[in-house]
């Protein structure tokens, strides 16, 4: 902390030093660059709907597989989460972009960042899910099954639904740190940029300094504080009562 | 007329539920050891014994929520297999009501009673909810159907699971002691809606510590213990005249007030 500190001031100096002032204002950063914060904002939000439908549809499909009675299922499924729970964003970036055109597979650039943000998503939404899942008493299951429910049908009728709405404030989680993990978009170019790439942006057309960071930064904040919100208001709608 | 008679009388003949040499292991408990059961239609049988008998073991190998290691299970004539299509077929014709209730949390009442009906015999739903209020109607709870299991009393809650297994119209019910997990001013009200579906006909093993109860309804009383069938009778013979000495030892511990 202390360097960090001491990092901030002396990058602060050397803007002093050389501009005369650290960063434009606020209200300057605004006036100048306002509708391209709107349109960062915007990609960010898309990029973060995007990939966290995607990876909840990829990780209930992940889930399934898990739990379900065939082997060789359960497995690749488990190797699947155990690769993307662990594998750092920006590596898998990378990997996207700079390795597979070696398969000669190139995807854009937007392609590569969506791929990226939604395949660790999913994997760690694979992983509530199962949490979710330890919930349900086995008794229930027995219960289905005595029932003459199949797989198919104990999974759709008793299983996803009590993890699911088990796992709300997860999910609600999940999607604050999918939203965060799309500034990973600010590491290849997009137009328009993303609320990180947008800071770049601006401090290589002029001089926003940390406060650039910081409109970015408040933005990113009210977001998660509105979807922290709403995530409660679900979880206590729709938590199963017991 | 007397063919019809004996055709009749054939159909009799298949047991609702057979159980041929089941044995059965915990890792090296030999649970099950060589058990022969057969419960014909409109039949109640009650089985009894010490705790560690075998006896909740036994009700649930019968639907096969336990795996067996050897014998075959019949149900109305047809083998239950493993795993697959057709032993969640048969198991559908098996109604199961279980001590610990098993209700799913997140389904109101009614749902609890119209999902299998609904998704496993494609039961249309305005029919299933009209089935399935009579039902509740008829256990007595339906004035509860909006609620969520977690609304409910115990009582409640497996006089709802009796009325789920009768939505599937089950050629017989399992019940593992359906009242163990009861308080017990709520015992009597399970025992009724028990009692009543046994006066009706409905074929049913029924695992149990309520000796009263078992007098009054049993057709015939299985005694279990280690995991062996060590006594088949009537009732009224068992109750006050037990053939084997660890019968007579296991009613004799339950002291004057059971029976």
């Amino acid at each position: 902390m202390k360097y960090a500190c001491l990092l901030g001031r002396t990058i602060r100096e050397a803007f002093v030093k050389e501009y005369g002032t650290c960063s434009m204002s606020i209200y300057a950063l605004l006036t100048q660059f306002g509708d391209r914060y709107l349109s960062a904002l915007f990609t960010t939000y898309k990029l973060t709907a995007a990939a966290f439908a995607l990876a909840v549809v990829i990780g209930v499909a992940v889930t399934v597989m898990r739990i379900a009675p065939v082997k060789p299922l359960r497995m690749a499924a488990e190797f699947y989460v155990q690769v993307f729970r662990n594998i750092p964003g920006a590596a898998l970036l990378i990997f996207l972009v700079y390795a597979l055109p070696y398969l000669d597979i190139v995807l854009s650039y937007y392609v590569c960042v969506l791929t990226a943000i939604t395949l660790i998503p999913s994997a760690f939404c694979s992983e509530y899910l199962m949490a979710g899942m330890n919930t349900i008493d086995p008794g229930q299951i027995e219960a289905a099954r005595s029932l003459g429910m199949t797989f198919a049908q104990l999974v759709r009728n008793v299983v996803l639904p009590q993890a699911v709405r088990s796992s709300v404030l997860q999910m609600t989680n999940l999607l604050v740190a999918t939203m965060l993990t799309t500034a990973l978009a600010s590491q290849v170019p997009l137009n328009p940029t993303d609320l990180t790439g947008i800071v770049s942006y601006i401090n290589t057309h002029a001089v926003g300094g940390v406060t650039a960071f910081l409109i970015s930064a408040v933005l990113y904040c009210v977001t998660a504080v509105v979807i922290g919100q709403v995530g409660s208001l679900i979880d206590r709608k729709v938590r199963v009562l017991r | 007329m007397a063919q019809e008679q004996k055709r009749a009388d054939a159909a009799r003949q298949v047991p609702v539920i057979e159980l041929r040499h089941i044995d059965k292991y915990f890792g090296s408990l030999h649970v099950l050891k060589d058990v022969n059961l057969s419960v014909q239609r409109g039949e109640v049988v009650v089985i009894i014994g010490p705790s560690g008998s075998g006896k909740s073991t036994l009700c649930r190998t019968i639907n096969r929520l336990e795996t067996i290691d050897a014998g075959e299970i019949i149900i109305d004539g047809a083998v239950m297999p493993e795993e697959g299509k057709m032993l969640a077929k048969l198991r559908s014709e098996i109604g199961m009501v279980f001590q610990s209730f098993n209700l799913f949390e997140h389904k109101s009442i009614l749902d609890n009673v119209t999902i299998a009906p609904r998704d496993v015999l494609r039961v249309p739903r305005k029919e299933a909810q009209e089935e399935a209020m009579r039902l509740l109607e008829r256990v007595g709870v339906a004035d509860q159907a909006h609620k969520v299991p977690a609304q409910l009393s115990g009582g409640q809650k497996q006089r709802v699971a009796i009325a789920r297994s009768l939505a599937m119209h089950p050629k017989a019910i399992l019940f593992d002691e359906p009242t163990s997990a009861l308080d017990p001013e709520m015992i009597g009200e399970v025992l009724d809606v028990m009692t009543e579906l046994a006066g009706e006909g409905m074929t049913m093993v029924i695992v149990t510590h309520e000796m009263n109860f078992a007098r009054r309804v049993a057709d015939r009383v299985i005694f279990m213990d280690g995991g062996s069938i060590l006594e088949e009778n009537t009732p009224q013979e068992f109750f006050s005249a037990p053939r084997s000495q660890r019968a007579r030892d296991f009613l004799n511990s339950l002291g004057d007030r059971e029976r």
